[in-house]
C-alpha cells in the first residue's frame, strides 16, 4: 500500500516539466561533481610543493581580505543605511538611490581605475606637483597592495550592505526606535545597543554577499598583485596548465565556503533578536539641523564622490583621449560578442528558471525545497571553481566523445566541446541561476496558487496553465530576473578569462586585457559601457521596485 | 448508485498541527445540492480543494460518476475531473476580462457554441453592460457573478461553490439564488455549497452536511 502510493505520487508529478528540471539540476552540479569526483586521483608534485608552501599563505590572505572587507563595509554601509533611513537632510533623496550605484562598478575596473588615477602620471600627482610643486613620496599612493585591495572592495562593495539593511531599518524598526527615544536614549547609543543589533539578520545576509564576492574576485587581486586562492588557481591552470593542482585547490576553497555558511547559519540560530514581528512598523525620519545636517550631508557626499562620481568623471575623460583609437571594427565586434553570450546564457536561465521554479512550487513538498535549494547553490561557488569544474568535465566527455568526432570525419580527435563557447555559457548558467531563479520564485510567491488552481479546474493542464495564466501573472518579475541575469553576465570577469575560446574576447577579458598591458586609458571605454549597462539595470530596478511597493 | 462518495477522508496540513479534516465521509446523489456548514477555519474549503483535486488527502478515498479519482494509488488530474469551482475569493485571472474569463473553461466547444454559451451566462448573472470590463473594475458582488458564470459555463458535472453568495446584497442573492438553482435542476448538475448563511441552504439544498 505504501508502495502503490509512492508510486502514484511519482506518476502524479512526473512530466516534461520535472525533467527539464532534473537536467536542469544536473547542469548546475555539474562543477562540484566533477571537481569531488577528481579528488580521488593521486596528487602531483606540484600540489604537493603549493600545499606545503604556499597554501597557507593563499588562505590567510583570502581570509584576511573577507575579514577586513567584512568590517569596512559593515561599518560603511550601516551608517549610511542608519543617516538615510532615520534622518532627513539636504539631498538625502537622491543619496537614497544613488548610494547603491557604485554596485554598477565591478571591483575591477575601479581598481584599474584607481592604480592609473593615483600612479606617478595619473590625475592626482600632475595635480599635486603643478600647483604645488611638491613631490609626495611614492609610497603614499601605493593602492596596488593589501590594504589598496580593502580599500577598492569595501568602497565598492558596500552598497550590499547598504540597500538591505536600509530597506530593514525602513520598514522594520520604527517602534524599537520610538522605545528607545521614549526611553531617552541619545542617538549614538541607539545606534549600538538597537540599530545594530536588530539589523543583525539584514547585515549578515548583505555580509554574505560581500564575501562572496570577494573570495570569487581574481581582477582586483590579479592586477593588485595578491596571492589568494583564486589566483593561485589562475595561475595553476594558466601558468603551468596543471589542471590537477587547480582541482585540489578549488576543493580547499570549496571547504572555505562550506565554513562560511555553517558559520552563517550558527549566526542566524544564535540571533537573540526576532526582528520577525509581524506588525512592521516604520521609521519616520527625523530633520537634522545646522552642523549634523551638514556632516551627514558631507559623509555621504564624500562616499559617493569616491565610489561613484570621481571614478565615472575620469573614465569619462579618457574616454574622450582614446575614443579614435578604441571604437573600432574589431571593438563593435567584441561588443557584439558579448551581448550575445549574455543574451544565450539569459535565455538559458531563466528558461530553467522558469521550469524548475514551476515544478517546486507545484509540489510544496521536500523535493521541491531540495530543487530550489540546489539550484541556486551556484551562485556560493566563485568563479574560479566552477570554471575549473566546467573545464575538466568538458575535457572528458571530449575524450568520449572522440569516437564520434572520428566518425565525422575529424582528423586525430580535436577538443571540440572544451575549444568552443559552449563552456563558457554553461559556467555562466551554473553561477547566476540563483539571479534569475530568485527572481521568478518571488514572482511565484507573490501570485500564489488560485489563478493556477482556477485554470486547472477549468480544464487546463499545467502547461497550458502556464502559457495562458502563469506567465502573465510573473511577466513583471520574469522581465526583472532577465535584466539583473544580463548585467550579471556582462560584468563577470574570471570565467570569462578561464573559458572564453581561443581569440575570442568580451568587454570584460577586453578591459582586463588593457589593463594588464599597462594600458589602462584604453579600457576606458569598454569599462564605460559596462558601467552604463549596469546603472540602466540598477535604475529600471529601482523604478521596478517602487512600482511593485505600490 | 451515488455520484460523489467521499469516504474516510482525512487531510493535514502541517504535521503539527492535528487533522483539519478527520475521517470525513458522506455521500451525494446525481443532481442533489448539498450545503456544507461550519465554523470559520474547520476545513470547509479545504474539503472543496480535495474534491477538485487541488491537494491530495492524506487517507481515504473520492469517486465521482463511479470513478475513484483519489486514494492510495489512484490520482486523477484535477483538469480530467470534470469539476468546476467557485473560488472563494473568485480567483478572476487579472490579464482577462469579463467575457474572456467566462469563455476560459469553453476550449473544447466550436467557436459557435462558445459565444451562445457566453451570452447566456452572462445574461444570467446579469453583466451584460460589463463584458469588456477587467477584473478590478468590477465590485466585489460583479466578480463574483463572473466567478460563478466562468465556473458554470462548462457545464461540469460537479460544481463546488465556496460562499458564492457572500459579497452580494439579499435583493440579487435571492434572485441568482433561485435561478441558480433552477439551472441546476434542469442541467440536472450536482452541487455541493459552502455557506454561513442557513437562508441558502433552505432555499436551494436537498440536504446539509456541518463540518
Ligand atoms: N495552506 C495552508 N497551510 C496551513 N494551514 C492552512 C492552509 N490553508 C488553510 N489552513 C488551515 O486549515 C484550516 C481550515 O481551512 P479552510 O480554509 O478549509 O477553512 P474554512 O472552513 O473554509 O474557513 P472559512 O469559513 O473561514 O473559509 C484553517 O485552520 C486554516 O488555518
Ligand atoms: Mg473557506
Amino acid at each position: 500500500m505504501v508502495f502503490k502510493t509512492l508510486l502514484r505520487n511519482i506518476k502524479m508529478n512526473t512530466n516534461g516539466w520535472l525533467f527539464i528540471s532534473l537536467i536542469g539540476v544536473a547542469v548546475i552540479l555539474l562543477p562540484v561533481f566533477s571537481i569531488f569526483v577528481s579528488l580521488f586521483a593521486e596528487p602531483n608534485e606540484n600540489w604537493e610543493h603549493i600545499k606545503q608552501y604556499m597554501l597557507t599563505n593563499y588562505i590567510l590572505q583570502s581570509v584576511g581580505l573577507m575579514l577586513f572587507t567584512g568590517i569596512l563595509t559593515v561599518m560603511i554601509g550601516v551608517t549610511l543605511a542608519w543617516l538615510i533611513a532615520a534622518y532627513d537632510f539636504p539631498l538625502k533623496r537622491f543619496f537614497h538611490w544613488a548610494l547603491v550605484l557604485p554596485l554598477s562598478i565591478p571591483p575591477y575596473i575601479a581598481a584599474y581605475t584607481y592604480s592609473a588615477m593615483l600612479s606617478y602620471t595619473g590625475v592626482v600627482q600632475t595635480a599635486l606637483r603643478s600647483t604645488f610643486g611638491f613631490t609626495p613620496d611614492q609610497k603614499w599612493f601605493d593602492i596596488m597592495s593589501f590594504p589598496g585591495a580593502v580599500f577598492i572592495f569595501t568602497l565598492f562593495l558596500y552598497p550590499y550592505v547598504y540597500m538591505l539593511t536600509r530597506s530593514f531599518l525602513e520598514r522594520q524598526s520604527g517602534s524599537y526606535v520610538e522605545n528607545a527615544i521614549l526611553l531617552g536614549r541619545k542617538p549614538v547609543s541607539i545606534f549600538f545597543r538597537i540599530v545594530l543589533p536588530i539589523s543583525q539578520p539584514a547585515i549578515i545576509g548583505s555580509l554574505m554577499l560581500v564575501i562572496f564576492e570577494v573570495i570569487s574576485d581574481y581582477g582586483v587581486t590579479s592586477y593588485f598583485g595578491i596571492q589568494t586562492i583564486s589566483t593561485a588557481i589562475f595561475q595553476t591552470w594558466f601558468g603551468m596548465y596543471d589542471v590537477d593542482t587547480a582541482l585540489r585547490l578549488s576543493a580547499w576553497m570549496m571547504a572555505g565556503v562550506l565554513g562560511l555558511f555553517l558559520i552563517e547559519r550558527m549566526l542566524r540560530y544564535n540571533r537573540k533578536y526576532s526582528a520577525s514581528t509581524s506588525k512592521s512598523s516604520q521609521l519616520v525620519p527625523k530633520r537634522l539641523k545646522g552642523f549634523s545636517s551638514f556632516a551627514a550631508l558631507f559623509f555621504c557626499g564624500a562616499v559617493f564622490a569616491c565610489s561613484f562620481l570621481i571614478p565615472v568623471i575620469q573614465l569619462i575623460v579618457w574616454s574622450y583621449w582614446t575614443y579614435e583609437d578604441v571604437l573600432t571594427v574589431a571593438f563593435f565586434e567584441l561588443t557584439i560578442n558579448t551581448l550575445f553570450v549574455a543574451a544565450i546564457a539569459t535565455g538559458m536561465i531563466m528558461f530553467l528558471a522558469v521550469v524548475v521554479a514551476n515544478v517546486a512550487r507545484l509540489q510544496p513538498n521536500r523535493f521541491g525545497t531540495v530543487l530550489s535549494k540546489l539550484m541556486v547553490s551556484g551562485y556560493s561557488l566563485p568563479g574560479a571553481i566552477i570554471a575549473i569544474g566546467v573545464l575538466t568535465f568538458f575535457i572528458a566527455l571530449d575524450e568520449r566523445m572522440e569516437f564520434v568526432y572520428l566518425l565525422f570525419g575529424y582528423e586525430d580527435a580535436p577538443l571540440l566541446l572544451s575549444m568552443s563557447l559552449v563552456m563558457l555559457i554553461v559556467a555562466y548558467v551554473v553561477r547566476f541561476m540563483a539571479t534569475g531563479y530568485n527572481a521568478v520564485e518571488a514572482g511565484f510567491e507573490k501570485v500564489g496558487m488560485v489563478y493556477t488552481h482556477a485554470s486547472r479546474t477549468l480544464g487546463y493542464g499545467i502547461t497550458r496553465t502556464f502559457f495562458k495564466v502563469d506567465l502573465f501573472l510573473i511577466k513583471g518579475a520574469l522581465m526583472g530576473g532577465t535584466i539583473l541575469t544580463f548585467v550579471e553576465i556582462i560584468k563577470e570577469l574570471p570565467m570569462a578569462l578561464l573559458l572564453r575560446p581561443f581569440n575570442f574576447e568580451t568587454l570584460s577579458t577586453k578591459t582586463y586585457q588593457y589593463a594588464s598591458d599597462e594600458r589602462v586609458i584604453e579600457a576606458a571605454i569598454p569599462s564605460l559601457f559596462i558601467i552604463t549597462v549596469s546603472v540602466i539595470s540598477v535604475l529600471l530596478f529601482h523604478q521596478l521596485g517602487k512600482k511593485m511597493e505600490k | 448508485m451515488s455520484f460523489v462518495n467521499i469516504q474516510e477522508v482525512s487531510y493535514t496540513y502541517t504535521s503539527k498541527q492535528p487533522p483539519i479534516l478527520n475521517k470525513v465521509t458522506f455521500s451525494i446523489d446525481q443532481g442533489e445540492i448539498v450545503g456544507i456548514l461550519g465554523p470559520s477555519g474547520s476545513g470547509k474549503s479545504t474539503l472543496l480543494r480535495l474534491i477538485a483535486g487541488l491537494g491530495t488527502p492524506d487517507r481515504g478515498m473520492i469517486s465521482i460518476a463511479d470513478q475513484v479519482v483519489v486514494d492510495g494509488q489512484t490520482f486523477v488530474a484535477p483538469e480530467d475531473r470534470g469539476v468546476g469551482m467557485v473560488f472563494q475569493d473568485y480567483a478572476l485571472f487579472p490579464h482577462l476580462n469579463v467575457e474572456k474569463n467566462i469563455e476560459f473553461g469553453l476550449h473544447r466547444m466550436s467557436r459557435t457554441e462558445r459565444k451562445a454559451r457566453l451570452d447566456e451566462m452572462i445574461e444570467l448573472v446579469q453583466l451584460q453592460e460589463f463584458r469588456k470590463r477587467y477584473p478590478h473594475e468590477l465590485s466585489g458582488g460583479q466578480q463574483q457573478r463572473v466567478a460563478l458564470a466562468r465556473a458554470l459555463a462548462p457545464k461540469p458535472s460537479l460544481l463546488l461553490m465556496d460562499e458564492p453568495f457572500s459579497n452580494l446584497d439579499t435583493e440579487l442573492r435571492s434572485s441568482i439564488r433561485d435561478e441558480l438553482s433552477a439551472i441546476l435542476r434542469k442541467a440536472k448538475m450536482t452541487c455541493l455549497l459552502v455557506t454561513h448563511d442557513y437562508q441558502d441552504v433552505k432555499a436551494i439544498c436537498n440536504s446539509e452536511i456541518t463540518l
